[in-house]
């Protein structure tokens, strides 16, 4: 679990765009090795593109959905964090605007 | 190969699924909402229709007779069944319109409901013993070792052959021992009967044994 953990917290530093190139890679060599098992279909591509195949493509598919969960909390976070200084903003403008009288 | 419904559609989807990261590869686009709606397409749902529709492929191809035979070690009893000149109970059976194209898994395949996975699992069993005994194993001696590593049931031609039809029953040989072919005691496959199904691998037995080659009996993949 402190594995798991370890990697999510690098992974949360990486950036939204290496996450998904990391993906998109793990996707072409996940349908390279089944498009492989569907032109020869002997034992040795079958066994990888049931395999190894549905590993790389289902990893690609779960770091995907990860780096948007990621950039959606982020975008969340920074709206919430602007919207917080507008509010401070506001509030300090109208301090300025009471305090000469 | 486009034939198979499955197949191609299973080719398609990762052909679109590939078009769409090298766009994203080669394009850079910025990842806004359209971006990550058209990577959920090129990441997510295509590569799951290629992978739906790839694994039912791929298990169609893992029954038909020249996958069996793509190992070297198989290729003879392959080559056996699909001959028009062979009489072997193999090739008699290959040259069945409903099943004749997988053959090799319509006689060997588990009978059960669980017959199928208990059936892929042995695969994998034959899968590792290729892989590491007897790949580079000539055929002949590969012939002359390696048995059936369960006698063959009777259950696998009852499939079919019900025992209870009344052609079946004009045979006296059938009617005379009919409780023992129904109970496996005696098997369809024999040698007397309808078998063996593999005459030449019989044939690289006896000749083994006649020059004093022991066949090692534990080996039985």
């Amino acid at each position: 679990m402190k594995i798991v953990a370890k990697v999510v917290a690098r992974a949360k530093r990486v950036h939204m765009t290496t996450l998904v190139r990391i993906s998109a890679v793990f996707t072409i060599l996940g349908l390279v090795l089944m498009v492989w098992s569907l032109l020869v279909p002997t034992p040795l591509p079958v066994m990888l593109a049931m395999s190894l195949g549905q590993a790389f493509g289902t990893s690609a598919f779960m770091l995907y959905l990860f780096a948007i969960f990621i950039d959606q909390r982020r975008g969340r976070r920074a709206r919430r964090e602007s919207q917080q200084n507008l509010q401070a903003e506001a509030e300090r403008a109208l301090r300025d605007r009471e305090e000469p009288a | 190969m486009f034939s198979d419904p499955f197949k191609t559609f299973a080719i398609g989807c990762a052909l679109l699924s590939t078009l769409l990261l090298l766009w994203f590869f080669i394009r850079k686009p910025a990842l806004n909402r359209a971006t990550k709606i058209v990577l959920l397409f090129g990441i997510g749902i295509l590569p799951i229709g290629t992978a739906g529709t790839g694994n039912i492929a791929g298990y169609h191809a893992t029954k038909e007779t020249q996958f069996c035979g793509s190992c070297h070690v198989m290729t003879p009893y392959a080559a056996d069944s699909t001959s028009l000149e062979s009489t072997s109970l193999a090739a008699r059976h290959a040259r069945n319109g409903a099943f004749g194209h997988e053959n090799c898994y319509a006689c060997h395949a588990d009978y059960g409901m669980f017959g199928t996975i208990t059936t892929k699992i042995g695969g994998m069993r034959h899968v590792y013993e290729y892989l590491f005994h007897y790949r580079d194993t000539p055929d002949e001696e590969f012939q002359a070792e390696v048995e059936i590593r369960n006698p063959f049931r009777n259950d696998s031609c009852m499939r079919c052959h019900s025992t209870r039809n009344p052609l079946f029953n004009k045979i006296g040989d059938h009617v005379s021992t009919q409780a023992d072919i129904r109970s496996g005691k005696t098997s369809c496959a024999s040698e007397g009967c309808h078998g063996p199904a593999h005459p030449f691998s019989k044939e690289a037995k006896k000749r083994a044994k006649a020059v004093g080659a022991t066949p090692q009996a534990e080996v039985k993949p």
